[in-house]
């Protein structure tokens, strides 16, 4: 069946040859983007449920990587892209709770939960769907729709895509930190969707439509990559792997039970490690492998992994049939 | 029953209120309280107040529709905000509440020559022959030859922003002239029912993905069905009907009960007790505060219906 993913492919493919097809080593990022540290820590946490202790959990990973939020206003921007009763689309309420109550316990001036949907235009019903609304109540926290915030024009610190610059939502700028928050997926069209991939959502839908479907005419991959080199505030990285999506994800996968927070200040490094606890060879995914130049570290032997042992978590993750080739895991 | 219909009027009370207090000084509304004034939100809180009819409201009025005159571009397109300054598809939705002004004609009209120009990307020359050869034998889940109006300039067509040029267009069809206008609305009408679902209803575009089905959003088909509303009798159109319905079962929020509530009404069909979910879910959430929903609430209330008749 010819479907919409393998059309967008071959379009995309035909009008972005600029964009990665003859890149070779040619650096696509300016100096300013380049991020990278020598080495890199991530988190693996066990978290069997979400009526586990997730709020100690949290705060215990957090305090791992002595991420200092006195006085800071914390950004929290879960996946929340659609919902479906059935599904495990989105990052659960539990985690996002957790995440309010550890910052907030650790000194932050100001938590505010943001996400730009990027299906969906109702905000009402995703929030409240999802329970995410009862959760900013009781906490009393401001929610912001990225997708009809304000915006500020913003020249982009890499050349992936040929956009050039790109409309960020205000509340970014306004933010000391961003942590991501995705939940554990495979991706039908990226391989997998974790704390990189989840920055699609900062983009504002106002301008680059529902889905951000200018950003896809641009390129899935290169726009990952340019998105994220050029987020104007520090980043961390809440992985909700409690239950994760395999399969068709980011939306009609199945669930996954993986029982695992992955915590880091480095995404790549973050992503790199959720993609082998699932099975995926991280280099093989194109947006990973380039990141891992400048935005962080891709490489096994650079990332010191703490908190639980890897093989305790490492699973085998479904994907769809085109992306089986990831499945062969390489340098580690 | 008077109790019920007190209950509307405080909901309704309620909802304009808010809609008051969120107007800027500018004259023009943002997405929410305290946010920079957007063509969208001014648009939909304008036809809200122009619906109620009330002189008391005059003031605020004239100043909402001052800011859209005045943020209209030199092309007749309005930009998305004070951020984003190029033309967009927030275009015809100025235009739906411009002619909620019986003055406004000549400045919708400009509008919609604009509109008639733009036209949602289709796959370039390379891409068509992929296409084309990957085809045999097969069928494809949608046609990207349909030519409907894209979010932004240089992208595919969408369901929603194909909607509000349709609703725009037709609005004004007896002042335009060409065959332009007729293929154009033709090519976005094969469009929208290219991407509907299987049973009816629209989401944001695709009716599968990897052959699976996906699901109809309340407040995408009810905008899809109103700008297909002079089709009211046909197969698909009741089909889609039928499936909105069926979802304003279960929907409870401003946005969704908004959108149905006015399209049911422009389709003649029995409102049940939509009107009452409506206020008892605005007493609950107060639609997150968010001027759309909060004026689609407004809208769906009172008369608003009658500004998106085509």
């Amino acid at each position: 069946m010819v479907n919409r993913r393998n059309f967008i492919k071959v379009s995309v493919a035909a009008s972005l040859s600029s964009a990665l097809g003859g890149c070779g080593s040619a650096v696509r990022w300016e100096r300013d983007a380049y991020r990278k540290q020598s080495r890199s820590r991530v988190a693996i946490l066990e978290a069997r449920s979400y009526q586990a202790s997730l709020k100690d959990t949290i705060r215990r990973g957090i305090n791992l990587f002595k991420l200092d939020v006195k006085g800071k206003r914390v950004l929290l921007k879960p996946n929340l892209v659609e919902f479906d009763p059935k599904g495990v689309i989105n990052t659960h309420p539990a985690v996002i709770e957790a995440a309010i109550d550890s910052f907030k316990t650790l000194g932050a001036r100001e938590v505010v939960v943001a996400e730009g949907p990027g299906h969906r235009r109702d905000n009402e019903y995703l929030l409240t769907a999802s329970g995410i609304h009862d959760v900013i109540n009781e906490h009393r926290i401001s929610y912001v729709d990225l997708n009809t915030d304000d915006v500020r024009i913003t020249k982009l610190r890499s050349s992936f895509t040929d956009l050039k610059q790109l409309y960020l939502p205000e509340t970014l700028f306004n933010a000391d930190l961003l942590v991501s928050m995705p939940k554990l997926k495979t991706h039908h069209w990226a391989g997998v969707t974790l704390s990189l991939k989840n920055m699609f959502g900062v983009v504002p839908g106002a301008v680059y439509g529902w889905p951000k479907n200018a950003l896809h005419w641009a390129g899935i991959h290169e726009s990952i990559l340019d998105i994220n080199s050029s987020l104007p505030i520090p980043q961390f990285a809440i992985v909700d792997g409690i239950v994760g999506m395999e399969g068709n994800g980011p939306l009609q996968g199945q669930a996954k039970q993986s029982g695992m927070l992955i915590l880091g200040d480095d995404l790549v490094a973050v992503d790199a490690t959720a993609a082998r606890l699932m099975n995926i060879e991280p280099r093989k995914i194109r947006y990973l492998e380039k990141a891992g130049d400048f935005l962080g570290n891709l490489v096994y032997e650079k990332i010191d992994q703490i908190g639980e042992r890897f093989d305790r978590f490492h699973q085998d993750f479904r994907v769809v049939e085109d992306f089986e080739y990831l499945k062969v895991l390489t340098g580690y | 029953m008077l109790s019920q219909r007190n209950k509307s009027s405080d909901t309704m009370k309620a909802a304009i209120d808010l809609l008051l207090g969120a107007q800027n000084e500018d004259g023009g509304w943002g997405s929410v309280r305290g946010k920079h004034s957007n063509t969208e939100a001014t648009a939909f809180a304008l036809m809200a107040l122009k619906s109620i009819e009330k002189e008391k409201f005059n003031r605020q009025v004239t100043a909402g529709l001052n800011w859209l005159l005045k943020h209209q571009k030199t092309d007749g397109s309005w930009p998305l905000n004070h951020g984003s300054k190029q033309s967009s598809w927030t275009t015809p939705i100025a235009v739906l509440a411009l002619l909620s002004f019986q003055d406004q004609v000549e400045r919708a009209l400009s509008a919609v020559r604009w509109l008639l120009e733009q036209e949602g990307r289709k796959p370039g020359w390379i891409a068509s022959v992929l296409w084309r050869l990957s085809l045999v034998n097969k069928m494809p889940e949608l046609d990207p030859y349909l030519s409907g109006w894209s979010w932004t300039p240089g992208a595919f067509s969408w369901v929603e922003p194909t909607s509000y040029a349709l609703m725009a267009i037709k609005k004004l069809r007896p002042h335009l002239s060409g065959t332009t206008v007729e293929e154009r609305i033709q090519q976005g009408e094969m469009l929208l029912y290219d991407r509907m679902c299987k049973n009816g209803g629209w989401n944001y575009g695709n009716s599968r993905v990897l052959g699976e089905p996906l699901w109809p959003y309340p407040d995408v088909t009810a905008v899809a069905l109103i700008a297909l509303q002079d089709r009211a009798g046909s197969r698909v159109n009741q089909l889609s009907l039928h499936a909105l319905t069926n979802m304003m079962r279960e929907a409870a929020s401003g946005m969704a009960l908004g959108w149905g509530i006015l399209c049911l009404t422009l389709y003649g069909e029995d409102l049940g007790q939509l009107k009452k979910t409506l206020a008892k879910n605005f007493q609950q959430t107060r639609f997150l505060g968010e001027t759309k929903p909060v004026a689609l609430a407004v809208l769906a209330f009172g008369e608003g219906a009658k500004f998106f008749r085509v």
